[in-house]
Protein backbone atom coordinates (compact mmCIF):
# COMPACT_ATOMS: atom_id res chain seq x y z
CA UNK A 1 0.00 0.00 0.00
CA UNK A 2 1.66 3.46 -1.18
CA UNK A 3 2.52 5.88 1.79
CA UNK A 4 -0.20 8.90 2.44
CA UNK A 5 0.18 11.93 2.40
CA UNK A 6 -0.18 14.64 4.65
CA UNK A 7 -3.72 15.51 2.45
CA UNK A 8 -4.99 11.72 2.40
CA UNK A 9 -4.64 11.51 5.76
CA UNK A 10 -8.04 9.90 7.41
CA UNK A 11 -8.52 12.96 9.85
CA UNK A 12 -10.26 15.71 9.33
CA UNK A 13 -10.89 17.38 5.56
CA UNK A 14 -7.60 16.36 5.14
CA UNK A 15 -8.86 13.99 2.36
CA UNK A 16 -10.11 17.52 0.27
CA UNK A 17 -8.30 18.63 -2.53
CA UNK A 18 -6.67 21.60 -2.28
CA UNK A 19 -8.89 23.83 -4.12
CA UNK A 20 -11.26 22.96 -2.24
CA UNK A 21 -9.52 23.56 1.12
CA UNK A 22 -9.11 27.03 -0.67
CA UNK A 23 -12.52 27.84 -0.69
CA UNK A 24 -12.85 28.64 3.01
CA UNK A 25 -13.06 31.92 3.01
CA UNK A 26 -16.58 33.02 0.88
CA UNK A 27 -17.17 36.26 -0.10
CA UNK A 28 -19.31 37.38 -2.86
CA UNK A 29 -17.67 36.96 -6.13
CA UNK A 30 -16.42 40.16 -8.21
CA UNK A 31 -19.73 39.98 -10.41
CA UNK A 32 -22.27 39.94 -7.67
CA UNK A 33 -20.04 43.07 -5.77
CA UNK A 34 -20.04 45.41 -8.92
CA UNK A 35 -24.04 44.46 -9.50
CA UNK A 36 -24.65 45.04 -5.68
CA UNK A 37 -22.48 48.35 -5.57
CA UNK A 38 -23.73 49.93 -8.75
CA UNK A 39 -27.48 48.79 -7.60
CA UNK A 40 -26.30 50.73 -3.61
CA UNK A 41 -24.76 53.72 -5.84
CA UNK A 42 -27.71 54.44 -7.48
CA UNK A 43 -29.37 54.66 -4.62
CA UNK A 44 -26.80 56.31 -2.39
CA UNK A 45 -26.43 58.94 -4.95
CA UNK A 46 -30.26 59.75 -4.33
CA UNK A 47 -30.35 59.87 -1.14
CA UNK A 48 -27.27 61.94 -0.68
CA UNK A 49 -28.28 64.24 -3.02
CA UNK A 50 -31.85 64.42 -0.99
CA UNK A 51 -29.10 65.02 2.07
CA UNK A 52 -27.54 67.91 0.55
CA UNK A 53 -30.90 69.38 -0.36
CA UNK A 54 -31.62 69.29 3.95
CA UNK A 55 -34.45 66.59 3.04
CA UNK A 56 -34.97 65.64 6.55
CA UNK A 57 -36.57 62.33 5.49
CA UNK A 58 -33.43 60.97 3.80
CA UNK A 59 -31.58 61.28 7.36
CA UNK A 60 -33.53 59.05 8.19
CA UNK A 61 -33.58 56.48 5.00
CA UNK A 62 -30.49 56.68 6.03
CA UNK A 63 -30.75 55.58 9.23
CA UNK A 64 -33.11 52.60 7.84
CA UNK A 65 -30.34 51.21 5.42
CA UNK A 66 -27.32 51.40 7.75
CA UNK A 67 -28.39 51.82 11.23
CA UNK A 68 -28.66 48.21 12.31
CA UNK A 69 -25.07 47.33 10.16
CA UNK A 70 -23.00 50.49 12.37
CA UNK A 71 -24.77 49.87 15.41
CA UNK A 72 -22.96 45.90 15.23
CA UNK A 73 -19.20 47.52 13.83
CA UNK A 74 -19.29 50.23 16.39
CA UNK A 75 -20.82 47.87 19.59
CA UNK A 76 -18.64 45.12 18.77
CA UNK A 77 -15.35 47.59 18.58
CA UNK A 78 -16.72 49.37 21.81
CA UNK A 79 -18.37 46.25 23.67
CA UNK A 80 -20.42 48.53 25.58
CA UNK A 81 -24.33 49.97 24.76
CA UNK A 82 -24.01 53.12 25.77
CA UNK A 83 -21.57 54.36 24.11
CA UNK A 84 -22.44 52.53 20.95
CA UNK A 85 -26.17 54.63 20.78
CA UNK A 86 -23.86 58.24 21.47
CA UNK A 87 -21.66 56.67 18.23
CA UNK A 88 -24.34 56.07 16.39
CA UNK A 89 -26.37 59.10 17.31
CA UNK A 90 -22.56 61.15 16.02
CA UNK A 91 -22.19 59.19 12.81
CA UNK A 92 -26.00 59.97 12.03
CA UNK A 93 -25.54 63.97 13.10
CA UNK A 94 -22.60 64.25 11.16
CA UNK A 95 -24.11 62.58 8.29
CA UNK A 96 -26.41 65.23 7.81
CA UNK A 97 -24.31 68.20 8.69
CA UNK A 98 -21.37 66.53 6.55
CA UNK A 99 -23.28 65.78 3.07
CA UNK A 100 -22.94 68.93 1.59
CA UNK A 101 -19.33 68.02 1.88
CA UNK A 102 -19.61 64.35 0.56
CA UNK A 103 -17.87 64.35 -2.93
CA UNK A 104 -19.00 61.03 -3.90
CA UNK A 105 -15.15 59.33 -4.14
CA UNK A 106 -16.19 56.69 -2.12
CA UNK A 107 -19.46 54.90 -1.66
CA UNK A 108 -21.67 56.40 0.26
CA UNK A 109 -21.33 53.05 3.11
CA UNK A 110 -17.37 53.84 2.79
CA UNK A 111 -17.89 56.95 4.02
CA UNK A 112 -20.70 55.42 6.95
CA UNK A 113 -18.29 52.84 8.05
CA UNK A 114 -15.51 55.44 8.34
CA UNK A 115 -17.55 58.13 10.73
CA UNK A 116 -18.40 54.81 12.68
CA UNK A 117 -15.27 53.04 13.25
CA UNK A 118 -13.07 56.67 13.55
CA UNK A 119 -15.75 57.50 16.25
CA UNK A 120 -15.89 54.21 17.99
CA UNK A 121 -11.68 54.02 17.98
CA UNK A 122 -11.72 58.12 19.09
CA UNK A 123 -14.12 56.55 22.26
CA UNK A 124 -11.80 53.68 23.46
CA UNK A 125 -8.72 55.81 22.79
CA UNK A 126 -10.40 58.07 25.47
CA UNK A 127 -11.60 55.33 27.72
CA UNK A 128 -9.81 53.92 30.58
CA UNK A 129 -6.80 51.68 28.75
CA UNK A 130 -7.10 48.15 29.01
CA UNK A 131 -3.55 46.70 29.49
CA UNK A 132 -2.84 45.26 25.80
CA UNK A 133 -2.16 41.82 25.48
CA UNK A 134 1.49 40.59 23.43
CA UNK A 135 0.81 39.25 20.50
CA UNK A 136 3.77 37.35 19.95
CA UNK A 137 2.30 34.96 22.81
CA UNK A 138 -0.43 33.95 20.30
CA UNK A 139 1.49 33.57 16.99
CA UNK A 140 2.56 30.67 15.60
CA UNK A 141 6.38 29.95 16.44
CA UNK A 142 9.22 28.51 14.20
CA UNK A 143 12.89 26.75 14.61
CA UNK A 144 15.49 28.15 12.54
CA UNK A 145 14.74 26.36 9.71
CA UNK A 146 11.59 27.78 9.43
CA UNK A 147 9.39 24.25 10.74
CA UNK A 148 6.98 24.94 13.34
CA UNK A 149 8.31 24.52 16.52
CA UNK A 150 5.42 22.70 18.67
CA UNK A 151 4.42 19.77 16.75
CA UNK A 152 2.02 18.06 15.91
CA UNK A 153 -0.12 21.08 15.02
CA UNK A 154 -3.60 19.86 16.89
CA UNK A 155 -6.35 19.80 13.98
CA UNK A 156 -9.25 21.43 16.33
CA UNK A 157 -11.16 22.57 13.93
CA UNK A 158 -13.13 19.32 13.56
CA UNK A 159 -13.80 18.84 16.81
CA UNK A 160 -14.93 22.23 18.35
CA UNK A 161 -18.35 22.32 16.72
CA UNK A 162 -19.07 18.45 18.78
CA UNK A 163 -17.39 19.54 22.21
CA UNK A 164 -18.86 23.14 22.17
CA UNK A 165 -22.63 24.64 21.72
CA UNK A 166 -22.73 27.63 19.47
CA UNK A 167 -23.08 29.96 22.17
CA UNK A 168 -19.59 28.75 23.69
CA UNK A 169 -17.27 29.08 20.49
CA UNK A 170 -18.94 32.51 20.40
CA UNK A 171 -17.88 33.61 23.71
CA UNK A 172 -14.61 32.13 23.44
CA UNK A 173 -13.87 34.09 20.02
CA UNK A 174 -15.31 37.03 21.74
CA UNK A 175 -12.89 36.64 24.62
CA UNK A 176 -10.15 36.58 21.71
CA UNK A 177 -11.87 39.61 19.43
CA UNK A 178 -11.37 41.52 22.98
CA UNK A 179 -7.79 40.96 23.27
CA UNK A 180 -7.06 42.90 19.78
CA UNK A 181 -5.90 45.67 20.00
CA UNK A 182 -8.79 48.29 18.85
CA UNK A 183 -8.01 49.04 15.10
CA UNK A 184 -7.46 45.18 14.13
CA UNK A 185 -10.39 44.69 16.08
CA UNK A 186 -11.76 46.85 13.66
CA UNK A 187 -10.21 45.33 10.38
CA UNK A 188 -11.44 42.13 11.48
CA UNK A 189 -14.91 42.98 11.78
CA UNK A 190 -15.12 44.81 8.62
CA UNK A 191 -13.65 42.21 6.70
CA UNK A 192 -14.82 38.78 8.26
CA UNK A 193 -18.41 40.12 9.82
CA UNK A 194 -19.20 42.96 7.20
CA UNK A 195 -17.92 40.89 4.32
CA UNK A 196 -15.81 44.26 3.02
CA UNK A 197 -13.28 44.05 0.55
CA UNK A 198 -9.72 44.66 1.29
CA UNK A 199 -9.76 48.19 -0.58
CA UNK A 200 -13.38 48.98 1.08
CA UNK A 201 -11.14 48.37 4.80
CA UNK A 202 -8.03 50.41 3.35
CA UNK A 203 -10.42 53.40 2.55
CA UNK A 204 -12.65 53.28 5.69
CA UNK A 205 -9.45 52.73 8.21
CA UNK A 206 -7.02 54.92 5.76
CA UNK A 207 -4.28 52.64 5.52
CA UNK A 208 -2.91 50.70 2.26
CA UNK A 209 -4.44 47.62 1.16
CA UNK A 210 -1.21 46.14 1.60
CA UNK A 211 -1.38 47.33 5.68
CA UNK A 212 -4.66 45.85 5.45
CA UNK A 213 -4.13 42.70 4.34
CA UNK A 214 -0.75 42.47 6.69
CA UNK A 215 -3.25 43.74 9.78
CA UNK A 216 -5.82 41.26 8.64
CA UNK A 217 -3.41 38.15 8.22
CA UNK A 218 -1.72 38.89 11.71
CA UNK A 219 -4.95 39.17 13.23
CA UNK A 220 -6.09 36.05 12.31
CA UNK A 221 -3.06 34.25 13.53
CA UNK A 222 -3.44 35.49 16.62
CA UNK A 223 -7.42 34.99 16.98
CA UNK A 224 -6.39 31.42 15.97
CA UNK A 225 -3.73 31.02 18.44
CA UNK A 226 -5.77 32.51 21.54
CA UNK A 227 -8.55 30.37 20.35
CA UNK A 228 -6.48 27.56 20.22
CA UNK A 229 -5.22 28.28 23.69
CA UNK A 230 -8.36 28.27 25.13
CA UNK A 231 -9.19 24.84 23.79
CA UNK A 232 -5.89 23.61 25.89
CA UNK A 233 -3.20 23.37 22.68
CA UNK A 234 -0.63 25.13 22.25
CA UNK A 235 -1.15 28.18 19.82
CA UNK A 236 1.73 27.40 17.77
CA UNK B 1 3.56 39.47 4.97
CA UNK B 2 0.93 38.35 2.60
CA UNK B 3 2.20 40.57 -0.28
CA UNK B 4 2.07 39.19 -4.00
CA UNK B 5 5.83 40.03 -4.27
CA UNK B 6 7.01 38.30 -1.34
CA UNK B 7 4.82 35.58 -2.36
CA UNK B 8 6.78 35.19 -5.97
CA UNK B 9 10.19 34.83 -4.54
CA UNK B 10 8.79 31.28 -2.59
CA UNK B 11 10.55 28.29 -4.46
CA UNK B 12 9.85 24.14 -3.37
CA UNK B 13 11.84 24.28 -0.74
CA UNK B 14 8.92 26.56 1.55
CA UNK B 15 9.73 25.70 5.17
CA UNK B 16 6.02 26.11 7.52
CA UNK B 17 6.89 29.58 8.76
CA UNK B 18 6.57 30.56 4.78
CA UNK B 19 3.44 28.53 4.14
CA UNK B 20 1.96 30.74 7.12
CA UNK B 21 2.93 33.64 5.76
CA UNK B 22 0.99 32.81 2.73
CA UNK B 23 -1.83 31.10 3.82
CA UNK B 24 -3.63 34.75 3.53
CA UNK B 25 -3.00 34.91 -0.72
CA UNK B 26 -3.74 30.94 -0.30
CA UNK B 27 -7.46 31.31 0.72
CA UNK B 28 -8.03 34.82 -1.30
CA UNK B 29 -6.89 33.37 -4.27
CA UNK B 30 -4.08 35.77 -5.26
CA UNK B 31 -0.77 33.48 -5.21
CA UNK B 32 0.32 32.67 -8.81
CA UNK B 33 0.08 29.62 -10.26
CA UNK B 34 3.48 28.61 -9.93
CA UNK B 35 3.74 29.74 -5.84
CA UNK B 36 0.24 27.99 -5.59
CA UNK B 37 1.10 24.50 -6.84
CA UNK B 38 4.64 24.36 -5.10
CA UNK B 39 2.25 25.82 -1.41
CA UNK B 40 0.19 22.59 -2.39
CA UNK B 41 2.73 20.25 -2.70
CA UNK B 42 4.15 22.10 0.79
CA UNK B 43 0.66 20.93 1.87
CA UNK B 44 1.12 17.36 0.34
CA UNK B 45 3.37 16.21 2.69
CA UNK B 46 3.20 18.66 5.80
CA UNK B 47 0.62 17.05 8.41
CA UNK B 48 1.16 20.37 10.68
CA UNK B 49 0.80 23.19 7.81
CA UNK B 50 -2.58 20.96 6.75
CA UNK B 51 -3.72 20.64 10.27
CA UNK B 52 -2.43 24.55 10.44
CA UNK B 53 -4.47 25.97 7.77
CA UNK B 54 -7.57 23.72 8.78
CA UNK B 55 -7.42 26.02 12.11
CA UNK B 56 -6.82 29.24 10.60
CA UNK B 57 -9.82 28.72 8.01
CA UNK B 58 -11.87 27.54 10.81
CA UNK B 59 -11.10 30.73 12.98
CA UNK B 60 -12.14 33.07 9.89
CA UNK B 61 -15.23 31.09 9.57
CA UNK B 62 -16.16 31.78 13.06
CA UNK B 63 -15.17 35.22 13.00
CA UNK B 64 -17.88 35.13 9.92
CA UNK B 65 -20.81 33.47 12.05
CA UNK B 66 -20.62 35.48 15.04
CA UNK B 67 -23.75 37.32 13.39
CA UNK B 68 -25.42 40.79 13.60
CA UNK B 69 -27.93 41.85 16.24
CA UNK B 70 -30.67 44.16 15.67
CA UNK B 71 -30.25 47.72 17.18
CA UNK B 72 -32.19 47.86 20.20
CA UNK B 73 -35.59 49.09 19.80
CA UNK B 74 -35.06 51.99 22.72
CA UNK B 75 -31.61 52.67 20.92
CA UNK B 76 -33.67 52.98 17.47
CA UNK B 77 -36.51 55.39 19.12
CA UNK B 78 -33.49 57.63 21.28
CA UNK B 79 -31.35 57.91 18.61
CA UNK B 80 -34.38 59.23 15.77
CA UNK B 81 -36.07 61.69 18.35
CA UNK B 82 -32.53 63.38 18.96
CA UNK B 83 -31.95 63.64 15.35
CA UNK B 84 -35.22 64.74 14.94
CA UNK B 85 -35.46 67.26 17.74
CA UNK B 86 -31.56 68.87 16.05
CA UNK B 87 -33.13 68.92 12.35
CA UNK B 88 -36.10 70.67 13.75
CA UNK B 89 -33.89 73.49 16.09
CA UNK B 90 -32.01 73.92 12.62
CA UNK B 91 -35.30 74.71 10.75
CA UNK B 92 -36.47 77.38 13.52
CA UNK B 93 -32.76 78.64 13.67
CA UNK B 94 -33.24 78.98 9.85
CA UNK B 95 -36.39 81.17 10.24
CA UNK B 96 -35.52 83.03 12.94
CA UNK B 97 -32.50 84.64 10.92
CA UNK B 98 -34.55 84.61 8.31
CA UNK B 99 -37.24 87.03 9.63
CA UNK B 100 -34.36 88.99 11.32
CA UNK B 101 -32.54 89.88 7.94
CA UNK B 102 -36.17 90.37 6.35
CA UNK B 103 -37.52 92.70 9.17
Amino acid sequence: MPAMTALEAPRSRASMSPAVMRKAIVKPSDATRVRRRRKSAQTDTAIVERLKNDDQEALETVFDLYSKKLYNVAQRILGEAADTEEVIQDVFWTVYRKAKFFKGDSQLSTWLYRLTVNAALGRVRRSKKKKEVEYEEFLPKFQEDGHHRVRPVVDWSDTLDEKYAQREIQALLGKALDQLKPLDKSIIILSDLEGLSDKEISATVSLTVSAVKTRLHRARLFLRGHLAVQLGHSAA
Amino acid sequence: MPTAKRASRTNANDSCKKITDLIFNYLTDRLTPPVRTEFERHLRICPDCVNFLNTYKKTVSLSGSLGTREIPRNVRRTVLAFLRQKMHRIVVLFFSLLAQTTA
